[in-house]
Parts: structure tokens; sequence; C-alpha cells
């Protein structure tokens, strides 16, 4: 795995370049409002437009030291209850539980859907439309609602994330099921195997590979669908949580820091799942294609 | 219309079922239509008896659909599904006289949908046409340029494709509140939200679709002596439309998503967004539904025409066949 990739060279290059191009960005940006904010006759440490664009309070994009200096401020103490650590600790647990329940309830439907081409008919137009519905607009009712019933703390929120997670798992598993070719599914036959021992034997481990693209793509809607759900309602933790009160504030530079902290959330969980798929399935591990089509 | 074997004994069966189970539920209706107390143990059971009945009804009904070619008649499950879930969700929230403000009955959507029509329609243009369709269109046609660029140079291919990938594991929900501070609350700073999300499977998806082209045909063109131009016209484009029209039909759910989430964190008194957000706040949840129900009419609207528009352009396509 230590054997480096050919895209590495490339993909410092241009984040050189973003890096690069930020700065003058920057001062573009922010010059008119730090131009304005001089106007006003505020008593500020700066004396140019220039010198200010890149201390001001909520900047139009923060400088690179601004930045760095809301890491610092955000990241620590690492057990502080307004830290990014504890509250992203919070939202990924949320967001790995929401996917466990996302993951039985997905395998019911697709075994269901598979099973039954009654079941199928009847419920598979509207768990495919559910998905062109902005499923989104639901979480902050649902969290109302549940809250009512006693349901409260972080659950509802990975009740949320399985709702907005459990359709890739669905279709996926689904597809897993159905994806032993006739030939193996004829010689189970032979075997007189019954269906249970079909499923055990031939379709379960058929799917796998579909199971773990399915989590992949399940894993960020349900990190969306948990900090949507700490949005939207009263949270005392969570990514979310830190998201609203910061949005109210008007704090820029915090908003920055916690989007690029999600950001290598969502990295980090997907990594996971990923690391998962390696270990669980030792017989893929042969590289697969070389180059693409090209 | 309807399919011959519906004169089998246990197709007429089913529909008998399922009629019996919806006449004791629509009969519980519309004695509890005035009460206001819970019902008695007695009449609870009689629903969950109406509520078996007309599902034990529903799944040999649905037998008999299971293998009709016409999507229509084929969709008649699914409907008869949709029609059962309302009823008993109506009958059981009437037996149990769960506050309006918490759950509020279909019945009572129905009739607030069609009471603030005027609003939600407003909010839906702008939501929709504003900021959904505006940002998917300039998101869209920015991802198809950069995945041509990036399919013409092996050098973008490594530097850039890497990230597309990255970026689709990123929450664009903690975007949203960084974009609405800085382009304001107006619907620009929308559209922008809704242009991200929809650029980079497109880039990912247009890309493919341009690469994954048969060495063969590749072959053919270079011993017709095809410049690039040619090829991209002839060969390469040809077999991405497929791919991007998946992207653009993932693109439009991921649209509005994008535009109601970024309503969430501001926005000038006006959308779907805005709306579901402040009324939920509120407990006022049938307009809450009622804006979900524009929201998915108009997102399952949408996705309807992009597919309707793939189907026309690309009828040669293998999967269409």
């Amino acid at each position: 795995m230590l054997r480096l990739s050919p895209n590495l060279v490339p993909m410092l290059v241009v984040a050189l370049v973003v890096l690069v191009l930020y700065w003058p960005l920057m001062y573009l940006a922010n010059i008119p409002a730090a131009q304005r904010a001089l106007d006003t006759g505020a008593v500020l440490p700066c004396k140019t437009a220039l010198e200010c664009a890149t201390q001001l309070r909520s900047p139009v994009l923060p400088s690179p030291q601004q930045l760095w200096q809301g890491f610092g401020n955000l990241m620590f103490p690492l057990n502080s209850q307004s830290a990014i650590p504890l509250n992203a600790a919070v939202t990924a647990l949320e967001t790995l539980v929401g996917l466990l329940l996302a993951a039985m309830l997905g395998f019911f439907f697709a075994i269901g859907m598979v099973a039954s081409r009654a079941f199928e008919r009847s419920l598979l137009p509207w768990i495919v439309a559910s998905q062109t519905v902005p499923i989104i607009a639901i979480a902050p009712m649902l969290v109302v609602v549940l809250g009512q019933y006693g349901v409260q703390g972080w659950l509802p929120k990975a009740i949320i994330a399985a709702y907005i997670a459990f359709f890739p798992i669905t279709i996926g598993v689904a597809k897993g099921l159905k994806s032993p070719d006739p030939l193996s599914l004829d010689l189970m036959k032979t075997y007189n195997a019954s269906s249970w021992q079909t499923y055990l034997k031939l379709r379960f481990p058929a799917s796998v590979p579909y199971l773990f693209t399915a989590f992949k793509v399940a894993m960020t809607a349900a990190l969306i669908g948990a900090i949507v759900a700490e949005i939207s309602t009263i949270s005392f933790q969570g990514i979310g949580k830190m998201l609203a009160e910061n949005s109210r504030a008007s704090d820029v530079v915090a908003m920055w820091v916690i989007m690029l902290s999600s950001a290598a959330l969502g990295i980090l969980l997907v990594a996971l799942v990923n690391w998962v798929e390696h270990l669980a399935t030792p017989w893929r591990r042969v590289p697969q294609r070389e180059g693409g089509g090209r | 219309m309807l399919p011959p074997r519906l004169a089998r004994p246990s197709a007429l069966w089913g529909w008998a079922l399922l009629l019996v189970g919806f006449a004791l539920l629509l009969w519980f209706i519309a004695a509890w239509w005035h009460q206001l107390e819970p019902a008695s143990q007695g009449h609870k059971l009689l629903l969950v008896l109406g509520g078996l009945l007309a599902l034990l009804g529903l799944g040999r009904v649905a037998q008999q659909f299971a293998h009709t070619p016409n999507p229509l008649v084929g969709f008649t499950p699914a409907a008869l599904t949709l029609l059962l879930i309302l009823i008993l969700a109506e009958a059981w929230l009437r037996a149990y006289q769960v506050p309006p403000g918490l759950i509020p009955t279909p019945s009572r959507v129905l009739s607030t949908l069609l009471a603030v029509r005027d609003v939600l329609l407003r909010d839906a243009f702008q939501t929709v046409v504003l900021e959904a369709l505006i940002g998917y269109l300039i998101g869209c046609s920015l991802g198809v340029i950069t995945a041509l660029l990036v399919s013409r140079y092996v050098f973008l291919e490594r530097g850039l494709l890497p990230y597309a990938t990255i970026f689709s594991s990123i929450p664009i929900v903690a975007l949203a509140p960084v974009l609405v501070k800085m382009m304001g609350i107006d619907w620009p700073s929308k559209a922008a939200i809704v242009a991200i999300t929809v650029f980079f499977p497109m880039v990912v998806n247009t890309f493919r679709g341009l690469t994954e082209v048969s060495p063969l045909s590749l072959d053919l063109m270079r011993s017709y002596a095809a410049g690039e131009l040619q090829q991209y016209r002839w060969l390469r484009l040809p077999n991405a439309l497929p791919f991007i029209f998946n992207a653009l039909k993932l693109g439009t759910t991921l649209a509005m998503i994008g535009a109601i989430v970024g309503e969430f964190f501001g926005a000038n008194g006006q959308g779907l967004g805005f709306r579901i957000q402040i009324e939920a706040g509120r407990f006022g949840f049938d307009i809450v539904w009622s804006a979900i129900i524009v929201a998915s009419l108009v997102g399952i609207a949408w996705y309807n025409l992009v597919a309707w528009i793939e189907r026309r352009l690309t009828g040669w396509h293998v999967s269409y066949r």
C-alpha cells in the first residue's frame, strides 16, 4: 500500500495552485469590505485597506492565518464541550448508528423485493419517489414528532440519518442479491438447495461488493442527515449544532473551520468503509484494473 | 385495461378483501369525523382487522400485476398501497386523537394545501426556478466542460479527478452556511450551493462516459484519420450521453435538496425550505407537509422531464432497445 500513486504529484500541484490563487482572491474579495469598514471611521488596528483585508471580523474569504487561528481555537482543549473533536465524535456516532439502522431496513426491503415481485411492484415506486423528494425537508418535523414521544438526544438524529441513508442500501443490496448469474442459480436448484440455503450460500456472498459500494454512498447521506437533524432541532452536541450556533453568531472564520472539519469527517467515515471492505473481502484485493479504457 | 387473469377466483378474493378492508376503514373515518375523544378498544380492533384485510387483499391483487408489461397498469398496486397508507394513517390518527399540531391527518394536510397554495407556489418559484434550476444549469454545464478538459489532459485527470471523488464524500450542508454568509441571503447564494452540489457527480460521470470508449471504436477513428475534435464529436460525446443523463437525473434530487437546505441558513422570507423551517418551529405541520408535497411533486416532475429528454436523445442506447 506504500507504493506511490502516479496521481500524487499532479494532485499536489493542483492543491498548490489553488493555495497560491487563494491569496489574491482573498484580497480581492476582502478589500472592498475592509474599505467600507475604514470609511465608517471605526477604530481599527490597521491603517490601509490592504492591511485590514486579512484582519476583518467577518471576512468574505478568511485569510489563511485567520483560518489557522480558528483551528487552534476550535480544536483545543480536545475534551471541551465547545470544541470540534467531541462534537464531531457525537455526530460520527449518530451517523454510524444511523447507518446500522439503515442497513437493517435496507436488507429487509431488499430481501422482500427480491423474494416477491408483488412486494416490489407495490413499494418500489414509492421508495424511488422518496428519493426524488427532498427528504431532508422531513427532518425538522420528524425530530419534533419523535421528541414528543420521548425519543430524545442523539437517537432521533440517528433515525433521521437512517431514513435518509436506507435507499442506496436497499437498491444496492437488491441489485447484489439479483447479481448471481442464472447458471449458479440453476446449480443451486440441481443441488436441491432450499431458498434459505440459496440466500446464505449464493445470494448474500454475491451481494457483498454491491453492499460496500452502497455503504459508501449511504455513509455520506447519513452524515448529511445527522447534521441536518442537529441543525433543525434543539441539540446540545454535534457538528450541526456548532454550525447553527456560529451561523447565528455570524462567526465566519468558525464556520469555515467547521466546514473543513466536517469535510474531513466525511472523508474519514468513507475511508472507514473502505477499510472495512478491505478487511472483509480479502478475495477482492487483487488490483482490479489499470488505467481505465483509455 | 385489466389483465385477463383478473377473472381467476384468487384475484377476485383479493379485490373483495381489499374492498371490505377499505370499507371498514372508511366507515370508521366517516363515523369519527366529528368525534373528539379516542376510539374504544372495540373500534381499534376493528381498525386492525380492516387494515389486515386490506393488506391481505393488496398482496393478492399485487400478485396479479406482477408481470404486467404496461407501466401504467403495473402502477396499480403502488397506487393502492399509497391509498391504503393514507387511509390507515387517517383512521389511526383519528382513533387515537393525536393532536393535529403534532401529526396532522392526511385530509387536513390536503385542505391546508388547497388553502395556502398561492403562498406555496410563490415559495416554489423562488426555490425551484431561481435557486435550484439556475444552479443546476450552471453546475451541470461547468461539470461537462471540466470533464471535457479533464478527459483531454492526463495531468488534469491525475490532479483533479481524485479531488472530485473525495468531494463526493463531503456533507454539503456544511458548505451552505458559509456560502450564505459569503453571498447574502438572496437566491444567488442558494444557486451557488446547488451548482457546487451537482458539479462533482457531473464531472465524475461525464469523465467516465468520455473515457470508457471501446478501443475498437478508437482504432476505427484513428484509421479514418479523424481529428481530435471529430473524435469527440462522433465517438466520445455520444458515448458519454447516457452517463451525462445519469448525472442529470441524480442532479435533480441533489438540486432540490441543496436549495432547501440552503434556505435553512437564511432566506429572504420566501422559499420552500424557509417555509418548512419556520412552520416546523411553530408546530404548523400541516403547512410543512403541504410544502413537502409541493417539493415532492416538483422533484418527481423534474426527474421525469429529464428522463423523458433522455429517452428522446439516447433512444438508440442498449438499455432502451
